[in-house]
């Protein structure tokens, strides 16, 4: 074998270990030529990713307003720690000292440093504390990053209405989730590079564009006085929940929206579910008394019946399909408004038959139940009214007082606010409007929504009327006004037992719903209370915060006096009612409630009672106390009304341009996100810190004006 | 004829070109660790270097038969030092590799039993009567580099453990490995494969395969390899520059001044610097090769290509390993790699190349 012959030769083995070591310098010479030459683009571009990292920059979450331009909600700037791990020279003990820092887990701290990534969360949104602490400690690789942060300033103030955001400022209930997509804005890009000395720095790529500012129709101002009024009388009455609207009647818009349990916002992730619901919007629960407003104004309407018309309420007794329904006042003729002011279920049920099925259920729409009213706030129910053909033999007995339905408290705002406002529904308004992101002075135009006849002028006005009654000699006496007409409709329903599924016993909703000054409305407020101990009708529980709340609203508002102040006849009656003159007869159950109705057998039609003329006593109250009220009224709305709320403009300044900051020793780093503070785009000139500016520190430019920075070492 | 050893034979030629490297290396250890907690590393490298030519010329004056005598007990004492790593060893990184010797400093018997292995090969086919190699030879030298070699595997040190199969793979080709015997024994590694696969620990396996599906790994034992391919291939033509290769810069590609310092160069002086260096390489092996063909007799020979065997290896493997034909196995690039054994090492080995050149005329 030739090969093996030369291979004995020792010199040959050299040349053959020569070869075989150029052949493999060849081959490594090639495989440079492919990754080096050929494939130089892929590998240069993959190089350049990883020394490059794009964050996401947050923009600035738009800020809530109150009507008077007030902060609700605004995003503060708060440190963000983050660490790059190549550059920390000892993990475990960099690991140890900022766990016992934010009291976190070492060692799941320890694998976040030792990973081999370029860029990770330490911790989000530290409070200034935390931050300083550790800045203090001066570790290497580990860097702070500005993120804006959602405060409210006013804490537990309307926080139901304004909501609450997420870690990554994502909106989750309220406006801040309703107005979600324009108050978050654009988010900005930092490219994150790292030089060649091992230097990571950021440079915005984009600016973050902030998000637009909500302007609501609250007053903060009355929204306090509202949920200072609901706490006292949680307080009191012991109740589980509570609810409170105060709108303008005229607009539709909510001035004030209080509930009970709430929360503080800023620390949502501690409030128990029941805090986060917004009552007004969410809940269903049956009106009771409250809803024969709905009742008596299509009676009214429909020409059917007039206030001074004589009813017999048959001593209290009235049978529907086969239940008898009892009244606690055993009240014989009386007219119509006697009924009203004592919430006679017999007297409702009568004028609901005469109304008719049909007719009754087409008000019951008109008024707006069954539907959303279309507020801004997110969860809103449309509660629940079954059409005719469900209705059973009972219904109509039921509903004309009203049970079998479902509404929510703002639907009985919007009811009332019907009556007061004329007999126009107008739907109910909590957004004044979006503002675009500008510091400059800004106004916003409340645009009125689209308003609908439900009952005439006339209707409306004689509905005030006895409704007036109620307050001044009927169940709604709490709800009396020291130097202002008030008029409005008490209502205790049974709850329905969420463990039997039937109506408790023990545990009611006490309701006052009520408008005033009567003849020219300028607030409707509705007053719920969920479950009182002890005193549980609307009477007795709910008028009392109604009262204390419009007294103070009212004053606040500088709307005129209509009544006599400090009249004793008027203070004297409210201060004489008795607990028991305030019941009222919503405690009898008939028909089957919102779930089912049982099927009643037919009963004869109640007998109608021969009309005899005979008005009782407390009407010529009603009569004495509405001449007095006439005298007292003056003519035309008030223009201090009109500025506060007349529901046209809100203006709002909140201050114009911005204060260019000293840059100077800063590294381009800390000089970015100062900038970035300011609202101020930068443009870096050289490297190293900062030393010259321009324009400089001090001077007022223009939001998201360009300042020129010259750093050297 | 009798003529006195002088310096006028050493080698210059062949020290230029080893200096070329190490300055090389030095360049691309001061920026890879400017800025880190290695930071002043090439210097230390500059004083390894230095120490390494005064080494060189010490031993190019001690006449290798003097040393191929003393061989029996060296190997004991390697053998011994390597059992005693074993018992009294410094753990360090999971692995049992560093004598402590007082003073901070660490020896890595590892690196020294390579030279007695070369010496202790060489003694024995120089030894050798016949011109063949019998399948006695084959055994005994097996046996001689095979222990020690288990040793080192045990540590364990798998990439130092296997720097020393070429020495006694050179040791059996020169000394007269039939094509026989060479098929019988690439069989009987072909069957081992699987078993030594079973012995490696997974680690070991991961680095074995990830250089073939490096991105099938991407976070895990794949990282180095990509991170190395990027600084090559991100190099170019003609390189970012001393001190701006991102990827070493960057702390991408794990301590480059060791085992990665080829692609730190790669990235730094690109092609061209790649091409310049591994030629400079391929000058030095070639004249070893030249100086084996030269040397007085066969155990100089066998001297000489024991030293190529060693350098080729750990040049082939830690080049290949850059640029992704070998798998990660921690093993230096002679020259240029920062580390002190390494370097004194290599500066031993050629001093005793260096005695057995300056010899070439005696006798």
């Amino acid at each position: 074998m030739a090969g093996d012959g030369l291979l004995k030769d020792p010199k040959w083995r050299l040349y053959l270990l020569g070869a075989l070591l150029f052949l493999w310098c060849g081959a490594i010479g090639l495989r440079l030529v492919q990754l080096q030459i050929i494939h130089y683009g892929d590998w240069l571009q993959r190089a350049q990713r990883q020394q490059q990292r794009t964050i996401p920059v947050s923009p600035r979450r738009g800020i809530i307003y109150d009507r008077n331009g007030h902060e609700l909600a605004m995003s503060i700037s708060v440190d963000s720690v983050f660490a790059v791990p190549s550059e920390i020279p000892d993990p475990a003990n960099t690991a140890s000292l900022l766990a016992r820092v934010l009291r976190s887990d070492p060692r799941d701290m320890v694998t976040r440093l030792k990973g081999s990534h370029s860029f990770v969360w330490i911790a989000r949104k530290v409070d200034a504390e935390t931050s300083q602490r550790i800045r203090g400690m001066n570790l290497r690789g580990i860097y702070f990053q500005k993120e804006p942060k959602r405060f409210y300033p006013k804490r537990e103030l309307a926080a139901q209405t304004i909501g609450y955001v997420g870690l990554d400022d994502e909106g989750l209930g309220g406006i801040e989730h309703a107005f979600d997509a324009r108050l978050r804005g654009t988010p900005g890009k930092m490219l994150i590079t790292m030089d060649a000395r091992r230097k990571w720095f950021g440079r915005v790529e984009r600016q973050p564009d902030p998000g637009e500012n909500v302007v609501l129709t609250i007053d903060e101002k009355i929204q306090y006085i509202v949920e200072k009024e609901l706490e006292q009388a949680m307080h009191d009455s012991r109740a589980e929940a509570g609810m409170v609207i105060v709108q303008n009647p005229r607009t539709g818009e909510i001035l004030a929206l209080a509930n009970r349990p709430t929360f503080n916002a800023n620390i949502y992730k501690d409030a128990p579910q029941a805090a986060l619901k917004n009552r007004a919007v969410s809940d269903i629960f049956e009106p009771g008394s409250v809803f024969k407003v709905v009742t008596y104004s299509s009676a009214v309407e429909e020409k059917l019946i007039k206030p001074e018309d004589p009813i017999d309420c048959q001593g209290g007794v009235i049978a529907v399909g086969g239940i008898r329904i009892h009244d606690l006042h055993k009240m014989g003729v009386v007219a119509i408004a006697d009924a009203v002011a004592h919430s006679s279920d017999v007297a409702a049920v009568k004028v609901g038959m005469r109304v008719g099925e049909q007719r009754l259920y087409n008000y019951i729409r008109g008024f707006g139940f069954g539907q959303q009213t279309g507020i801004e706030l997110p969860g809103e129910t449309r509660g629940m009214t079954k059409p005719v053909n469900r209705w059973s033999k009972v219904s109509i007995g039921a509903i004309s007082i009203g049970q079998e339905i479902g509404v929510t408290p703002l639907q009985l705002a919007s009811m009332m606010s019907t009556v007061a406002n004329d007999g126009v529904y107008t739907p109910s308004r909590i957004v004044a409007g979006v503002l675009p992101p500008r510091k400059t002075p800004q106004t916003v135009t409340f645009q009125r929504p689209q308003q609908r006849r439900v009952i005439s002028t006339m209707t409306a006005a004689q509905m005030r009327r006895m409704l007036e009654g109620v307050v001044l000699f009927g169940t709604g006496r709490r709800a009396i006004l020291d130097g202002y007409t008030s008029a409005g409709k008490t209502g205790t329903a049974q709850k329905i037992d969420p463990n039997t599924g039937t109506y408790s016993r023990s545990k009611y909703v006490a309701t006052f719903a009520g408008f005033s000054p009567v003849n020219n409305p300028a607030l409707t407020i509705v007053v719920s209370l969920d479950s009182p101990i002890g005193l549980h009708q609307g009477g007795q529980v709910s008028a009392p915060v109604f009262t204390r709340i419009a007294q103070q609203v009212l004053a606040y508002l500088n709307v005129p006096h209509d009544a006599e102040v400090k009249n004793d006849k008027r203070l004297q009656l409210r201060a004489s009612v008795k607990d028991d003159e305030l019941n009222e007869d919503s405690t009898d159950r008939i028909g089957g409630g919102l779930q089912a109705a049982p099927n009643a057998a037919p009963d004869p039609q109640p007998k109608s009672a021969p009309v005899i003329a005979a008005p009782s006593a407390p009407a010529k109250v009603v009569a004495a106390a509405l001449t007095a009220r006439s005298s007292a009224l003056p003519s035309g709305p008030a223009p201090a009304l009109d500025e506060r709320l007349g529901g046209g403009t809100i203006v709002l300044d909140v201050g114009g341009g911005v204060v260019v900051p000293s840059f100077a020793g800063k590294t381009l780093r800390s000089a970015i996100e100062a900038a970035q503070d300011a609202g101020l785009e930068m443009e870096a000139v050289g490297s190293g810190v900062a030393r010259e500016q321009s324009p400089p520190a001090g001077t007022r430019v223009a939001n998201g004006a360009r300042v020129s920075v010259r750093f050297s070492r | 004829m009798k003529r006195y050893v002088t310096f006028g034979d050493f080698d210059w030629v062949l020290l230029g070109f080893v200096l070329a490297i190490c300055a090389a290396g030095m360049v691309e250890i001061y920026s890879a660790t400017a800025g880190t907690k290695f930071a002043g590393a090439h210097m230390r490298q500059v004083y390894w270097v230095v120490g390494g030519v005064l080494v060189m010329f010490v031993v190019s004056r001690i006449n290798y038969h003097v040393l191929l005598d003393q061989v029996p007990w060296m190997y004991v004492a390697a053998v011994t030092s390597l059992v005693a790593v074993r018992l009294v060893g410094e753990k360090y990184l999971g692995a049992r590799r560093w004598i402590k010797i007082g003073g901070g400093i660490h020896i890595q018997p590892s690196e020294w039993v390579k030279l007695i292995l070369i010496l202790a090969a060489a003694k024995y086919f120089a030894d050798a009567r016949q011109r063949e190699c019998t399948v006695g030879d084959l055994v005994k030298v097996g046996m001689m580099i095979g222990v020690p070699m288990l040793l080192v595997l045990a540590q364990p040190d798998l990439g130092t453990a296997l720097t020393y199969i070429p020495i006694a793979l050179m040791a059996l080709f020169l000394g007269g490995l039939r094509l026989k015997h060479a098929a019988v024994i690439l069989l009987l590694a072909a069957l081992m494969a699987p078993v030594a696969w079973h012995v490696l620990k997974p680690y070991q396996r991961e680095r074995l395969t990830s250089f073939m599906e490096p991105e099938a790994d991407y976070h895990g034992s794949g990282y180095q390899v990509i991170q190395s391919l990027i600084a090559v291939g991100s190099g170019g033509i003609w390189g970012k520059g001393t001190g701006h290769g991102t990827q070493i810069q960057g702390s991408f590609l794990p301590v480059p001044q060791t085992d990665f310092i080829f692609a730190a160069l790669a990235e730094e002086h690109g092609f061209v610097g790649a091409l310049g260096v591994l030629l400079l390489y391929f000058m030095v092996l070639m004249r070893l090769i030249h100086n084996a063909q030269t040397a007085p007799d066969r155990s100089g020979t066998f001297v000489v290509m024991g030293v190529v065997a060693v350098l080729t290896f750990h040049i082939l493997v830690n080049v290949g390993m850059v640029v992704g034909f070998m798998p990660v196995t921690g093993i230096p690039l002679p020259l240029m790699s920062y580390g002190g054994s390494s370097v004194l090492f290599t500066f031993l080995a050629l001093g005793i190349v260096m005695n057995i050149r300056m010899r070439r005329f005696v006798n």
